[in-house]
């Protein structure tokens, strides 16, 4: 008996420290990074992994103080939302469409855009970039917005298809005897039933907007429009000599991705991971 | 975990409803300072390179002078680190759409933008300041006789090297040939230096060497019949890479120089100005980025000699291998642009920024604020029997790429003399 | 996963949908239903069409020609650009590095991953946070993980040189990591692992949900050890998952992109380029457009041939329970 708890206590041990070993591994850089931004770059390169002295918080407060760390933010977060609005609203329309309608067409239609799935934007950015020249939409929200959104319906409409083909057909029969139109009950039944699933998918569309570099990087030219991951690249070719202060930089820029995932940690991680297993 | 108050509905409306107050304020804004319309307030976009001091200081004070002075005028400043820049530019060039004022670097990298009717031609409006001007400084910009941009420095490459290191290795003299320079390479690296600090990330540092050892070796008549005929695979040019493998097998290298920036930390610059390698092949502007990059200055340690002469080669020690920048304005660039430039490029300007050390001269007369190292490579430009525009902005992108990473491939072991030749002979030959 | 959810649905589906309709399904109906589902699905094809598979066509069309980027292509050569391509060194090194790539994700990343899972799928003490913790990295955009790895990788001043300096067997790695043509590659998939591993983790352990205790107890009954029952049991009924997220690798694998970009533009001499990069410097650094489209073309060609393969062979025998699972679950 006291020989099998020796030996489980043993194991819990050897388990944390599994697990320590893993979380340092993680924690080490992002701790490095936070620190670091209280650094002067002498300091830093001096002395990478001493505490700061003095702190220089002028560092992040000059950041936050400056207008461009806020209109990229702001930017980001348009650009996020308005990807997020236009997926979630077609995508729902046209599951809706796949889900509760026979139409001829219907599979060979539904296949087009699930083989959408395996056309990665890396590989369309090139083209996307002619293509946007041609329409005008360079150093426009909407050459971001619009390609976004495109690219992410395949998933989008998979994930509410599915979820829509769970609500029994019994209940549209029911709703429409009483009166309602089809896009009555789209509206006014499934889609609040839905919920769950809207959430998900606009997690998955919020975070692939927050985080997409290669598009804005080409299309963004102008300041004015840049989003988060182009400013970086961008604060990092102005400040070049001054690392510490790009360290800064990235530290607050990571601030609103790990905010939403404090708040919304069990939708992201449903959102990511459902994204995931059904694409 | 999550919030379990907050139902998902109720968080996402709330965080679009945060969303649309927060992007609402900066889109009400651009409305109110926009160039359209009232007041007649013209903004004048400006994308330059000055990252380091002086210049990164120096500009700003300019654009404000002129801007006091011209109350309509708004000059929009954005810099960006070197290859930043490259990149942005590449990006916008393809986009169509240039700033009104960019830095260029002339020859086939700016021919290209010309050809794609991007870029502005001066020749009429700039004659004014371009009379003020040495002509060798204006070569670069100039095409079929007309000129595409308002240069603001020209000067040439060689090695800028430290003088206390030099002489605790025993080097008493300052290489004149390919030999003496390998010597010096191996005291230096016997003495505990590192003899050579690159940039291997960025690649055109290195580039540099393979294009001073093929002018040495086969002279300038060799590198422009190969830029003609596009064909690279001359003896001069295969001899140059063999003579580059040579000094790379003696690995006279900083550590880590693969992914070295130029003007990054602990980049090339940072390097040697830190006084951690004794010599660097670079232009004019060494002095300046050092002193920026590592936050240490040199001072009198600091001495520069041109690129050895290379035994039983054609070319002169007197050729010189460089170029300088110039601003080019944008085909749709307002007319302030210019005027703007003319008021940058004056004498009282010009003086300040030769003699803060930021740029060499290219207005004539300007060439007594000079300090004593850069007063050489004036000598050496003024004396020079020769000149040849760097690679990879005489040739067309492509070729210049190609120079650039096969150059970088033979130093870093993955190419061979020959493949090197081959491979921009091959790209020069499809362009 | 989604394809052959679509192909291998289909029958029951299609089947199923109609014949619940089936009384009220007149001709005039199904017209009407066309009409309106066409309404329903406008938008979607509309954004669908000019800005995906406009682009394919694009792509493909440019690839025909030598073009520099400006005006429209008109020097039409044929496959020359393909021909060209098969004989690049760099882009065979970027097939060469690709593979690589794959092979270190399914050999390295996975396993610390499903360990990872399997550690947090027991009870054991601050469980949710470690999760939390081992998730955030994947949370975090590209751009931030390669900024950040490249200042601690610089040489000579980073933090990972003064970790590695004076340790016995890894001092040799100070000053190297990204600057050494031979450590670069490994250099990035210890970045790669730490951004992408909390993910798999995450699927896995939303595979190891779905094992009913009982299996193990039973098994544990039968006298079966825990490595045992980790290989007889568990691993069998992880197969769906563990495809998934093989899946999901590759395809992240195959165009990589972001995070070589900001970290080392694939150098240094290629060793870190992958296809994407190598497209990015053809079209935008050499205006070698239509040599670029070329680079595209065959990257998704590679990616569809693997789906497809993928779907076929690997895939096809998890369908009916994965998808099903999947509706249920939500």
């Amino acid at each position: 008996m006291r020989a099998g708890m020796r030996a489980g206590m043993a194991r819990s041990l050897s388990r944390h420290t599994l697990v320590w070993v893993l979380g340092s591994f993680v924690v080490v850089p992002l701790l490095y990074a936070v620190i670091s931004g209280f650094k002067t770059t002498g300091d830093l390169t001096a002395d990478p992994l001493g505490l700061p002295h003095p702190w220089k918080v002028s560092n992040y407060t000059g950041i936050l103080s400056s207008g461009d760390f806020w209109r990229q933010i702001a930017n980001s977060v348009l650009i996020a939302v308005a990807t997020t609005l236009i997926t979630v609203a077609v995508s729902a329309l046209a599951a809706f469409a796949f889900a509760r309608y026979a139409f001829r067409g219907r599979e060979f239609f539904f296949t087009l855009f699930a083989a959408g799935l395996m056309f990665p934007p890396a590989v369309a950015v090139l083209p996307l970039f002619v293509l946007l020249r041609s329409f005008g939409l360079l150093d426009n929200p909407l050459g971001i917005i619009l390609p976004q959104a495109a690219f992410a319906l395949p998933i989008t409409i998979i994930i509410l298809r599915s979820f829509f083909r769970t609500i029994p057909a019994e209940l549209e029969e029911a709703a429409i005897m009483d009166g309602c139109t089809r896009l009555g009950f789209f509206w006014r039944i499934l889609l609040p039933m839905a919920r769950p699933a809207l959430g998900t998918v606009s997690v998955l569309a919020i975070v692939t907007s927050w985080n997409n570099f290669f598009l804005p990087l080409l299309v963004l030219a102008d300041p004015k429009w840049q989003t988060i991951p182009v400013g970086i690249q961008q604060f990092q070719g102005q400040y070049s000599t001054n690392y510490a202060l790009v360290i800064a930089y990235i530290v607050l820029a990571m601030v609103p991705a790990i905010a939403f995932y404090a708040v919304a940690e069990r939708q992201l991680i449903g959102g990511l991971t459902a994204g995931a297993t059904k694409g | 975990m999550g919030i379990p108050h907050l139902s998902r509905r109720s968080f996402l409306t709330a965080v679009s409803a945060g969303t649309v107050a927060i992007t609402a304020a900066p889109l009400l804004a651009a409305c109110g300072d926009g160039d359209s319309g009232g007041g007649g307030k013209v903004t004048v976009e400006w994308m330059d390179i000055a990252t380091t001091e002086p210049s990164k200081t120096l500009y700003p004070q300019i654009a404000k002078a002129y801007e006091a002075a011209h109350p309509n005028v708004r000059i929009k400043l954005t810099n960006l680190e070197n290859e930043a820049f490259k990149s942005k530019m590449t990006a916008l060039t393809a986009s169509g759409k240039l700033p009104d004022i960019f830095v260029t670097w002339g020859g086939g990298v700016l021919k290209q933008q010309i050809d794609a009717g991007l870029v502005k031609d001066v020749t009429s409006d700039g004659s004014a300041i371009l009379g003020t001007m040495t002509p060798v400084s204006q070569k670069p910009y100039q095409f079929d006789g007309k000129t595409y941009a308002i240069p603001y420095d020209m000067g040439g490459v060689g090695f800028w090297y430290n003088k206390a290191h030099f002489e605790k290795a025993g080097i008493k003299d300052t290489p004149k040939t390919w030999t003496e320079y390998l010597d010096a390479v191996r005291k230096l690296k016997s003495a505990g230096i590192t003899p050579i600090a690159v940039a291997g990330k960025d690649k055109w540092p290195e580039m540099y060497y393979w294009a001073y050892l093929a002018m040495r070796i086969g002279g300038l008549p060799a590198l422009q019949q190969a830029e003609k005929a596009n064909d690279f695979s001359g003896p001069a040019f295969v001899s140059a890479g063999q003579k580059l493998k040579e000094l790379a097998d003696l690995d006279p290298f900083q550590k880590g120089f693969q992914n070295a920036g130029y003007d990054t930390p602990g980049g090339q610059a940072a390097t040697m100005g830190g006084g951690k390698a004794a010599m660097e092949l670079m232009g004019q502007w060494a002095p300046a980025v050092e002193k920026d990059a590592s936050g240490k200055d040199l001072g009198d340690d600091l001495g520069w000699f041109p690129f050895p002469s290379v035994e039983g080669g054609q070319g002169q020690a007197t050729e010189v291998f460089g170029g300088g920048n110039g601003h080019a304005l944008s085909k749709d660039a307002p007319k302030e642009a210019i005027d703007f430039l003319a008021f940058l490029m004056n004498m009282e300007n010009e003086k300040k920024l030769v003699s803060s050390g930021a740029f060499m001269p290219v207005v004539k007369g300007a060439e007594n604020e000079l300090d004593k190292n850069r007063k050489l490579v004036a000598d050496a430009l003024n004396s020079s029997t020769g000149f040849q525009l760097y690679l990879d902005q005489a040739f067309p992108p492509a070729v210049g790429q190609e120079v650039n990473d096969s150059v970088a491939a033979l130093i870093g072991g993955k190419k061979t003399p020959q493949q090197v030749t081959e491979s921009v002979t091959k790209v020069a030959k499809s362009q | 996963m989604t394809l052959s959810a679509t192909t291998d649905d289909r029958p029951r589906h299609a089947a199923r949908a109609p014949r619940r309709r089936g009384p009220r399904a007149s001709t005039g109906e199904r017209l009407r239903g066309w009409a309106s589902s066409t309404w329903f699905l406008l938008p979607a094809l509309l954004l669908f069409f000019f800005f995906v598979l406009i682009p394919i066509f694009v792509a493909f069309y440019t690839s025909f020609f030598r073009w520099g980027g400006f005006g429209w292509p008109e020097d039409f050569t044929g496959l020359g650009n393909y021909r060209k391509l098969a004989d690049d060194p760099v882009f065979r090194g970027d097939l060469w590095r690709g593979l690589l790539i794959i092979v270190f994700s399914i050999a390295v990343q996975l396993p610390i991953a499903l360990g990872a899972a399997v550690l947090l799928n027991q009870r054991m003490r601050g469980r949710a946070v470690y999760r939390a913790i081992f998730f955030a990295p994947y949370i975090l955009s590209e751009v931030i993980a390669g900024v950040l790895f490249g200042i601690i990788f610089l040489p000579g001043s980073g933090l990972a040189d003064k970790i590695v300096e004076d340790l016995p067997l890894l001092g040799d790695l100070a000053g190297r990591w990204f600057a050494d043509p031979d450590t670069a590659l490994p250099t990035l998939f210890a970045v790669m692992t730490w951004k992408y591993f909390g993910f798999h983790m995450m699927i896995y352990l939303a595979g190891l949900q779905g094992i009913p205790t009982e299996v193990l107890e039973a098994a544990a009954i039968d006298g079966a050890g825990p490595w045992r029952r980790f290989r007889s049991v568990t691993l069998p009924l992880l197969g769906p998952t563990l495809r998934i997220s093989v899946f999901l690798s590759v395809i992240g694998s195959l165009q990589l992109f972001d995070l070589v970009w900001v970290t080392t533009t694939g150098g240094p001499t290629h060793s870190t380029e992958t296809m994407a990069v190598t497209m990015f410097q053809f079209g935008f650094k050499r205006y070698q457009m239509g040599y670029a489209g070329a680079i595209s073309v065959v990257m998704f060609l590679i990616c569809l041939v693997f789906s497809l393969l993928y779907q076929r062979y690997a895939l096809r025998r998890d369908l009916q329970g994965a998808v099903t699972n999947a509706g249920g679950r939500r």
